[in-house]
């Protein structure tokens, strides 16, 4: 690692030389997936929990109409209720990127449109394991609620931007999950 | 999401946002605030959502995507934030002998702003703001939860980031090659950016020292949207010591 000059008007404290420290995994817990639906439709006074199970039929209108593939024949969707009226749709996914797990939770409103996108953990794996079913098993089922938490003090990734593409695709596949929800009557 | 550090509390949110993710962490506040704190974080989300509507290339009706599409001849009136970033952007093509070109080599000359209006010269001049704009989002939004009365925080854009106040940031580098992330340091009341160049990285390290490996630059100094662009001049020139640096009380890491 080599240096600039001194006359930096902003402090960095250096912890080591670079090039000789080790990688660390990363995970922080953002919200949990209530946190984030609550944020989302704050007027809310319930959300229901309900299933949505799409058949082989379906699965191919969900992939046409998303352009991305469907992924899961099964969705859970919070339904954000005020005095029995239908607010919109909270629905929380994971996705994959080049080293990070990211779960994240989308807000869709009773017209259709995304409210609100928001993330609800990220986890940074040490290198490529994040493509060995072991490292991404052992946060099946782990709602933000009860989180691994790996570093739990305050710090911030720096490193070439990290792209959010994945998400951007999750997002257009919840949105079409959504709306053949709605069409199919499953969310009526 | 709400760690102690240093006696202070914590409470921290990330949206998708300039494609990338943003993270806005709050201090200073109580446990029982939380809900409030969350969301005040809206204040820093809001203000990036704002420069992103001027700023990016990719959203149509933009101040950029409108110049992309313009023919020559044509004035475009523009908003405050893409001034701000123009401004910043004209100073640095001049301080680092082209080095910082947001025409990205179409037509370095082929713009010219002039009391928030931005003329188009050439045909061929196209304007991409991805090596200065998120860090100027990070400024107006961090901006933006100061006036709001908010006493520390920080707000990181995909790795370019800055904290205020009383917020502490442990830095940690993320290894792009290789994934996982190692210790760099701590900031305080201050920008931190860092660049990746390499064979698939839009930076180019060009000196032939470098050339054999693919690497990272960062940069600290006082404002994120020079912390941001001068990684791109560094990456340029593969100088940690270019005048600009000093000029801006900046400092340089090869790494």
């Amino acid at each position: 690692m080599s240096s600039g000059g001194p006359a930096s008007g902003v402090v960095v404290t250096l912890t080591t030389a670079l090039a000789l420290a080790p990688t660390a995994a990363f995970a922080i817990d953002y919200l949990s997936a209530d946190q984030a639906a609550q944020l989302m439709f704050p007027q809310a006074d319930r959300f229901e929990a309900r299933t949505v199970t799409f058949d082989a039929e379906q699965l191919r209108r969900l992939e046409a109409a998303a352009g991305v593939s469907a992924r899961s024949a099964r969705w859970q969707v919070r339904v954000a209720q005020r005095a029995g009226a239908t607010l919109g749709f909270v629905v929380v996914d994971d996705v994959i990127g080049k080293f990070e797990l990211i779960s994240y939770a989308v807000g869709i409103g009773a017209d259709g449109a995304i409210r609100q996108v928001e993330v609800l953990s990220y986890r940074e794996s040490h290198g490529h394991e994040i493509r060995l079913p072991a490292w991404r098993k052992q946060f099946v089922g782990k709602d933000s609620s009860a989180p691994l938490r790996v570093g739990e003090d305050i710090a911030n990734i720096s490193g070439a931007t990290l792209s959010c593409s994945h998400v951007t695709e999750g997002v257009k596949r919840i949105v079409a999950v959504i709306e053949l929800a709605r069409q199919t009557g499953a969310l009526a | 999401m709400s760690p102690m550090h240093g006696g202070a509390h914590v409470v921290r949110r990330a949206r998708p946002l300039l494609g990338t993710l943003i993270e806005v962490g709050l201090c200073g506040t109580r446990a029982s605030d939380d809900a409030r704190t969350l969301a005040a974080c809206d204040i820093a989300f809001d203000a990036i959502a704002i420069a992103q509507a001027c700023l990016s290339r990719f959203e149509r009706g933009s101040d950029i995507a409108r110049f992309n599409a313009a023919a020559a001849g044509t004035w475009i009136d523009v908003q405050a934030d893409t001034d701000i970033v123009l401004s910043a952007a004209q100073r640095l093509f001049d301080d680092s002998d082209g080095l910082f070109d947001v025409s990205l080599g179409s037509a370095p000359s082929g713009w010219l702003l002039r009391e928030r209006r931005l003329y188009k010269l050439d045909a061929a001049a196209e304007i991409d703001l991805g090596g200065i704009g998120k860090g100027h989002a990070v400024d107006r939004a961090v901006q933006a939860l100061q006036r709001a009365g908010i006493v520390g925080g920080w707000v990181n854009a995909g790795g370019d980031l800055r904290s205020f106040g009383k917020a502490e940031l442990e830095l940690k580098l993320r290894d792009e090659q290789r994934g996982g992330v190692v210790e760099f340091g701590h900031l305080h009341d201050g920008a931190f950016a860092t660049s990746c160049f390499g064979p698939a990285a839009r930076s180019r390290l060009s000196t032939a020292q470098h050339a054999a490996r693919p690497s990272h630059v960062s940069v600290a100094a006082p404002s994120c949207l020079m912390a941001d662009a001068l990684t791109k001049v560094v990456a340029a020139c593969g100088d940690v010591r270019h005048p600009l640096l000093a000029q801006s009380c900046a400092q340089a890491w090869l790494h």
